[in-house]
């Protein structure tokens, strides 16, 4: 039995060698087939011939000028010319051929920025700078590429110094950090693809989970409202926010399904999300200098992984015609660390659009299930009461209090948009349609609602042993109006109305993780106008 | 040990597995010229190519033609002029347009009377946008004109994540039909 497998695996094996070291595609084809072939090539050498003849007999032709790129926004010309026949005859341009892969990469990039005012106190009248993201791809050679992210969120610095002062002949150690509040570096996508076919193309590296359309179209110039859908970002129902990527392999591909339209797929392994802690540093005006510490899920490391087990996600998507697309995905895999009981947490999603003339519904829904939090809870207490033997401090009686953020037994929500892109003719003339070639008015409504259940508020334990674990129910709902502007596809200029609310008298601060509310301001109001730019 | 049987059944499986789709699929450059022609006009003959030097007195025909100048200028357009029964059934040109970063080699099909006939993308080298490659998009282009704006959410049904390779596209129609109007191969 292993033999016949191993056989068969290095038939393959060979077969895909031969097949792949063919330089150019060459299809069977008949006598008849190859006859035609040369008469056609023996027919274009006698021309080309001709042509060497009367060249060399006539004076040389004059240089063409070299490729201008010239920019979009150039005046038009008045009226049409009569033609003029003018041919001068010239060799074939060289064919077009990779160039080196340092020469071929590409920067781009995006970000955005958003001016709010929110009926919130904490929030106020603010600007944010949202995001920039730094892109490059590289076509390395036929049939493989790169592309990497890099994203800066609000971001505006971050210094580290470290030093090693004397004093009074003893050696001390200093480290320390200036940064920005709220502020992230995060490798968004960083991967290498070796196409094997249309339909099989090897991806490694750092892949954005094929998890919803969202995430895998985060970039924010792509989309007309100022602010990311709950589910994807606010309120998280993904595992993790989006623009959530892991490290892992797999495959993606598309095939032409001929008259039923288009397929295609996106099918990793990956290290997966898992259950992370972040240190929160607080030096108090007592005196004290307080630790927090807060577990929740994150995005799973690209060094070891901490987990016994991989994870995997897949989104299989139809496309029946042009503009008109349904997908969905599959997420599974471990969310503890090795030190916990081994609990799983799987996600579904469905998503679509619709394109009917100038409008377009666009919609994504997400269903997670995270398993076993009470375990994952007790197993929790176990390790930080195994901690506390360790370093010798005494088990008894000691009371931690942690936050198991983001935990819930299941979420689940949807975002669903409606947009009707149009640009009156009278304003093309106008400084919002000249010079550019194609600008475009927005109108987006979009509405969105989030359910949590079981939701993790807080988790007590003594010693060892779980006291209390206080869960609820809650909703988050939100209503958004957005009008936008497009001079060119990768410049939006996007103005939105918002009402968002949540349980009454419950914050929207214990379920959103972008509203400050109070205790028991449960409803939010914001006007916002945001830019996003491409390059 | 692996027999002769098992390695031929087992080569097979895989060639007609990988084999005609992996030799479809080359990255980047996926036709020639020539055989560009054959696929935009199966049943014609297609003649000798021809290079037309870009000259200055033809790039500014061409801007004239198009009302705007394009996003690249070629050092020089192939037109290929193919016959059907000792009659002009079309021509098709080489053309170049910028898509995101990089320019997108097209060859487009144009019937005497100035129509689009159809097109093929001989080369595309952005990182995302290369469903433009495909049939059911290039169709929308056939019997359009240069009286025809061919832009997305217009006259074109646009793909969500690659606007600025679809606004190329209908750049190098234009282009083409242009070139040609230009040459003085169409009136």
């Amino acid at each position: 039995m292993a033999g016949r497998l191993k056989s068969a695996l290095l038939a393959a094996f060979l077969t895909v060698l031969v097949s792949f070291g063919k330089a150019t595609p060459v299809d069977a084809a008949s006598p008849d087939e190859l006859d035609a072939k040369l008469k056609a090539l023996q027919e274009q050498v006698d021309a080309l011939k001709k042509e060497l003849e009367k060249s060399r007999q006539a004076p040389a032709a004059v240089a063409p000028p070299a490729p201008v790129p010239t920019p979009a926004g150039e005046a038009a010309p008045a009226a049409q010319p009569s033609p003029t026949p003018a041919t001068a005859q010239q060799p074939p341009p060289p064919p077009a051929t990779s160039t080196p892969w340092i020469t071929d990469f590409k920067i781009g990039g995006y970000g955005s920025v958003r001016f709010e005012s929110s009926d919130i106190d904490k929030i106020g009248d603010t600007f944010t700078f949202r995001r920039f993201v730094l892109s490059g791809d590289a076509t390395i050679a036929n049939r493989i590429r790169s592309v990497v992210e890099l994203e800066f969120e609000h971001l505006t610095e971050l210094e580290v110094e470290k030093s090693a002062p004397s004093e009074g002949g003893l050696r001390g150690f200093s480290n320390s950090i200036e940064s920005s509040n709220g502020s992230e570096i995060s490798l968004e996508q960083a991967w290498v693809e070796f196409m094997l076919a249309d339909w099989l193309r090897f991806r490694a590296g750092m892949l954005l989970v094929p998890l919803g359309r969202f995430n895998l179209a985060h970039d924010d110039n792509r989309w007309d409202l100022p602010r990311r859908s709950l589910v994807d970002r606010g309120v998280p129902v993904l595992p993790s926010t989006a623009a959530w990527s892991e490290v892992g392999m797999g495959f993606a591909g598309d095939i032409d399904g001929g008259s039923w339209g288009k397929f295609g797929y996106q099918v990793y392994v990956m290290n997966g999300v898992t259950l992370d802690a972040s240190l929160d540093t607080v030096a108090r005006a007592s005196g004290e200098l307080e630790t927090e510490v807060e577990v929740k899920p994150q995005r799973g490391t690209a060094n070891i992984d901490v987990k016994k087990d991989k994870a995997g996600a897949l989104r299989v998507f139809w496309s029946p015609s042009l503009g008109n697309e349904i997908g969905t995905s599959v997420y599974y895999g471990r969310y503890t660390p090795d030190f916990l009981p081994s609990e799983t947490v799987w996600s579904l999603s469905a998503d679509g659009k619709y394109t009917f003339g100038p409008f377009e519904i666009e919609g994504e829904y997400v269903y997670t299930r995270w398993n076993g939090i009470k375990r994952v809870a007790q197993g929790f207490a176990n390790a930080v009461a195994e901690q506390a033997l360790g370093s010798g401090t005494t088990p008894l009686d000691v009371v931690v209090e942690f936050d198991l953020a983001g935990l819930a037994d299941s979420k689940q929500g949807y975002w669903l948009d409606l947009r009707y892109r149009f640009f009156p003719a009278l304003l093309r003339g106008t400084v919002l349609g000249r010079p550019f070639e194609n600008p475009q008015f927005v109108l987006t409504t979009r509405w969105e609602q989030v359910w949590l259940h079981n939701l993790v508020k807080e988790v007590d334990f003594t010693g060892s042993t779980v006291s209390d674990i206080i869960r609820e129910d809650r909703y988050v709902n939100r209503a958004t109006l957005g009008f936008t502007y497009r001079p060119v596809p990768l410049v939006a200029f996007q103005l939105a109305y918002e009402r968002t609310w949540t349980n009454q008298g419950k914050s929207l601060s214990t379920v959103t993780n972008f509203i400050p509310a109070g205790r028991s301001q449960d409803t939010q109001n914001a006007f916002l106008f945001g830019v996003a730019f491409g390059f | 040990m692996l027999s002769r049987r098992r390695f031929l059944s087992g080569a097979t499986g895989a060639w007609l597995v990988l084999g005609p789709a992996g030799l479809a699929a080359q990255e980047g450059i996926f036709l020639t010229a020539e055989e560009a022609s054959r696929q935009l006009f199966p049943d014609a003959v297609a003649g000798a190519p021809r290079t037309l030097a870009a000259t200055p007195a033809l790039q500014q025909r061409i801007r004239d033609w198009l009302g705007r100048p394009p996003s690249l200028w070629e050092e020089s357009y192939r037109i290929i002029t193919v016959t059907r029964a000792d009659t002009v059934a079309g021509f098709v040109v080489v053309v170049e347009e910028i898509g995101k970063h990089r320019p997108i080699t097209f060859a487009v099909g144009v019937r005497p009377d100035g129509k689009l006939h159809d097109m093929a993308v001989l080369a595309y080298r952005e990182a995302y946008g290369g469903e433009i490659k495909d049939k059911r998009f290039l169709g929308q282009y056939r019997d359009k004109g240069l009286g025809d704006v061919l832009l997305p959410y217009r006259d074109i049904r646009n793909i969500s994540g690659a606007t600025l390779s679809v606004q190329a596209t209908g750049r190098a129609a234009r282009k083409a039909i242009a070139v040609l109007r230009a040459a003085g191969d169409l009136p």
